[in-house]
This record gives structure tokens, sequence and C-alpha cells, in this order.
């Protein structure tokens, strides 16, 4: 492999495969290095994959039964406390056609199944025997030469290419090595998420979370989840697997003094969460860095001459309360990546101006527009009245709401002024109405 | 259900080059500092491997066999007392997810 490659793609993620599958499409030469002994050995998601991009990067996934795992028809954001749970509840045949708008995935066997898929549009393209996914290598270092990249190299060896496109993950040293990002990130805005995959026999698992076929729920807590940190648990139905998991904010466990097995042991012992899992086997236990989307932290400038930066490494990721989106914008990013570098190579041009384009792309499309409008949303939940006081409120006042004691009724509005009273104040409440009402 | 221990859970987990004896560890901790001027040993909890510990004398020691490559204490510590790189995939340990 002395020849030159169109491109170098860094990590074979969600955001490297939908960048390598998009430049075999457009018959460009390209090496995709991964560090893992597979695509996807080294990844870990909550994880739905959000959105419908898969569908043009693999036509009719839906067809196959491999790779993903459930498509989302029913969403439930639930709030704990100690006892009770409270829960936003929404389930919808709308969402039962493909393609489907969310996929729950383990990215162990996704991202291999999306491997295989880029070496299949790599046989069609004009370069089946000169593009490559390359495993087991680990990227050292960028080569650069007067501001350009040039190449990378791994141990004693070196690759060369007119472009590079760093798909490294959130822990982004290659990143922090060309000057994108700063050599050392605090943890102030970066979450850890700790995670089990639960097995189940597969009829249990259906009857218990009512799917039907391939359909699928998802399930994200705030309040007792995190044990007074700031974040929130989820819980995503596989195929005869669940994945139960917590993100938990770095800054606040570092300073709380808590062990983030400990949060999660703690999480499983709430009753509502226990009947859930009941009976289940645990079957992997996996911990992984997250961003939070709080624009403060994320690489500002996403290129240099011959080089780009997508998905996690470039921290697009964002948890607005609606849903954790981090794997469509890596998917869409990468996409963003690739269609930048075949226009580059079609003007022969790789340089600063070249490669900026790919970032302008980024700001136009909904994933900056998404991450730029929803910064309040994004301060908002990591607030900690949001995530410890209001779930405390609101299921106070759903177990007197909901409590019938033949015995005469209080209005309503006098139970939910009783337990504001018990949990926050209207001071309190006042500001985060304010906050939320801009926020969304 | 029955809740898992640490070791329980991370008895889940596969490692790359485990027949190995000798690898190369992929973090290397300076505990000088953390023993010295640290002011909260943090690592020693955050770690979601316990990679870090506490002896009896509440001094702080690192083993890398057990670490996930998840990142926490390169965000955590906030001394300059962890050099964190990914594994060697030849040489080094980390893991290999069976589900992710």
């Amino acid at each position: 492999m002395d020849e030159k490659f169109d491109c170098i793609i860094v990590g074979a993620g969600v955001a490297g495969l939908s960048a390598a599958m998009t430049l075999a499409r457009a018959n460009m030469k390209f090496l995709l290095i991964e560090k893992g002994e597979f695509p996807g050995s080294k990844n870990v998601s909550g994880g739905v994959l959000w959105g419908n991009d898969l569908a043009k990067l693999v036509p009719n996934y839906w067809e196959e039964d491999t790779g993903w795992d459930r498509f989302i028809n029913h969403r439930r954001l639930t709030f704990l406390d100690e006892e009770s749970s409270f829960s936003i509840d929404f389930k919808s045949s709308h969402f039962n056609e493909p393609p489907y708008t969310g996929v729950v995935v383990l990215r162990s066997k996704f991202d291999r199944w999306l491997a295989e898929k880029v070496e299949e549009a790599i046989a069609e393209s004009d370069f089946a025997m000169d593009s490559f996914i390359a495993p087991n290598i680990l990227v050292e270092e960028v080569l650069m030469e007067n501001g350009k990249a040039v190449g990378i190299r791994t141990g004693d060896e070196k690759f060369f290419t007119d472009s590079i496109i760093i798909a490294e993950g959130v822990n982004n040293l290659l990143t922090r090595q060309v000057g994108l990002q700063d050599k050392y990130v605090p943890a102030d805005h970066m979450l850890t998420g700790v995670k089990e995959i639960i097995r189940f026999d597969q009829s249990i698992l259906e009857d218990r979370f009512q799917l039907n076929g391939k359909s699928g729920m998802s399930n994200e807590f705030v309040g007792f989840a995190t044990n007074g940190i700031e974040g929130g648990g989820f819980l995503y139905t596989n195929k005869d697997t669940i994945s139960l998991g917590l993100v938990l904010g770095l800054k606040d466990l570092r300073e709380k003094e808590q062990a983030p097995y400990n949060v999660l042991n703690h999480f499983k012992k709430h009753p509502v969460i226990a009947d859930m899992i009941r009976g289940g086997e645990v079957v992997e236990y996996s911990a992984h860095i997250v961003s939070s989307g709080d624009k403060r932290v994320m690489p500002e400038k996403l290129y240099k001459a011959g080089l780009v930066i997508c998905g996690e490494a470039a921290n697009l990721l964002m948890n607005a309360g609606k849903a954790i989106q981090g794997m469509d914008y890596a998917m869409r990013s990468g996409i963003l990546a690739a269609e930048a570098i075949t226009n580059a190579k079609e003007n022969n041009d790789f340089g600063e101006e070249a490669m900026k384009a790919y970032q302008t792309a980024l700001e136009d499309s909904y994933i900056m527009k998404d991450i730029n409008n929803f910064q309040d949303a994004v301060h908002l939940l990591h607030d900690p009245v949001m995530t410890q006081k209001v779930p405390n409120l609101i299921c106070d006042f759903g177990r007197n709401f909901f409590s019938i004691k033949n015995e005469p009724t209080p209005k309503s509005r006098t139970m939910l002024r009783g337990a504001i009273k018990r949990h926050a104040s209207y001071w309190e409440l006042l500001k985060l109405g304010i906050k939320g009402g801009k926020a969304l | 259900m029955k809740l898992l221990s640490l070791s329980e859970q991370l008895g889940l987990v596969s490692y790359r080059n485990q027949a190995k004896s000798e690898i190369k560890p992929h973090i290397v901790v300076d505990t000088d500092i953390c023993n010295s001027t640290c002011p909260h040993k943090c690592t020693t909890y955050v770690c979601p491997a316990n990679c870090y510990t506490k002896d009896e004398n509440g001094k702080v020691h690192f083993q890398v066999e057990d670490c996930i490559e998840c990142g926490t204490c390169m965000y955590a510590c906030d001394q300059g007392a962890v050099s964190w790189e990914f594994p060697d995939p030849e040489i080094g340990r980390g893991v290999t997810w069976n589900y992710g």
C-alpha cells in the first residue's frame, strides 16, 4: 500500500463507517482504520440511533433481521422519587412502518454489520481492490507537512493520503494532537455512562414491555435514578436483552464522591426498576465517557488543511430532553465529511477552505441548528432543581392525586401547592419555568 | 434480581491479550502526584472499573488490567497525573465488547 489514498478515516464507529459508505459510493479510494479487533468491538452507546439517515446509507435495512435490534414505537419519560414513578408515556402505531424514526442498536453487532455493508459498497466501487477496512491498527500520529495533514503513523509504518477524517470518538487524542481540542479537557461538561446488558427469555421480554415483533421501547429516567448526581437513566429494549444504564455528570460524581457502579445498583434497587428487570441475567457491564452537548467544551474549529473531525470526536451529541442524540449526529456528520472530501477531490484542492466546506455544511444541517437552538435546554437539564426537586415534587403530587382515601378529596391545585411547598420554592420553579419556556 | 458486585460485573468483560503475561500499559499514572498534592484522589471512586484503589494508609495505587478504556480518569484527574493512550492491539490490554 505505498500508493496515496484519497482519504484515510480513523475509527470505524458510526461516523467513520458512514463516511466510508459515502466515499465508496462516490468511487473514492480510502483506508478506514480501526484499533479494535473488528468494527464495533470497542464501541459503546445507550443506545438508540434516531432519525432515518440509516435508510439512506442502507436502503431497506429493515428487511434484514441482523444489525439492528428493534424499532422504537413506544417512548417514556419517567420521574422517580424513592418509592414512586410518574411517567409521560407515548406509544403509537404511527411509528410501526419503515423507514423507522429510531432503532435500538448494540454497537458490537451494529457497527460490524454496517462495516459489512461498507465492504459490499467497496466491492462495487472502482477501487474494489484498493480501498480497505483495516482493523487492529492504532493510529498514533497524524502526519502534518506545512500545516497540511498528509498521512498517519502507526508504529513505524506510515500511510499517506490527500485527506483525513478523524472519527475517533469522544476520547479524541488525535484531535488534541492536531490542536483542534485542548490537551486537557476538564470534567465539567462530560458525563460517565455505565450500562448493563440484561438478558431475558425473549417471550418474557416481549410480554413485559408489550413488544410486538420487532417493536421496541425507550425509557429515560430522572430523579432517584442518579442518587443526587446530575444526569439520568435509560432503558432500551433490544431483541432479547435490555440496555439499562445511567449517564452521570463527572464533575458532580467527583464532588459527591460516588462510584458509578454503586449508583447503577442504587438505580436497580428502585422498586419500579426492580419489577422491570426481575428474572434477568446480566451478560455485560460497560462504561464510556459521553459529551453533554454543551457548546462550551466543543472544539470550535473542525477542520485543518487536509483534515476534518466528525462524530463524538467533535463532541456532536445532545440531550435536550426529547432524546439522547449522538449516533445520528455521527452518521450525518460522517456523510457530510465524506461529501466535502469528494468535492475536494473533484476540484483537486484539499486545502483549508475546501475542508471548511464541511463545517459550513454541518452548521447548515439540523445538527448544529439543534445544538445552537437548544443550549438553554441542555443547561436546564443539568440544573439540580430539574434533576432532583422536580421529580420528587411530581411523584409527591402523583401519590396524593392517585390516593383514594374515602374521605373528602382536596382539589388538585391544593395538592400541587402542598407538593411544591414540600420539595421546592415557587421562586425556584418560576425561574425554572422561565428557563424552560425559553429553552423549548 | 440479585445485584452484581463490581468484580462480578468485570468478570463479564472480554479483555484482549488476556493470555499474555507481559502487557504494555496504555495508561501511566504518576501516583506521586496522587499521594502528595492531590486534594481529592477522585479516581479511586469515579473509575467505573476501580482501577485506582487506596490502601490502608490512604495511598493511591493503579492497575491497568481491569481498564475498559472508558476515558473517565482522563477527564476526572485535574492534577496532571494521568497519561492516557489507547492500548496497543498487539501488546496492550483493553476491551472487546460482546454487546457494546
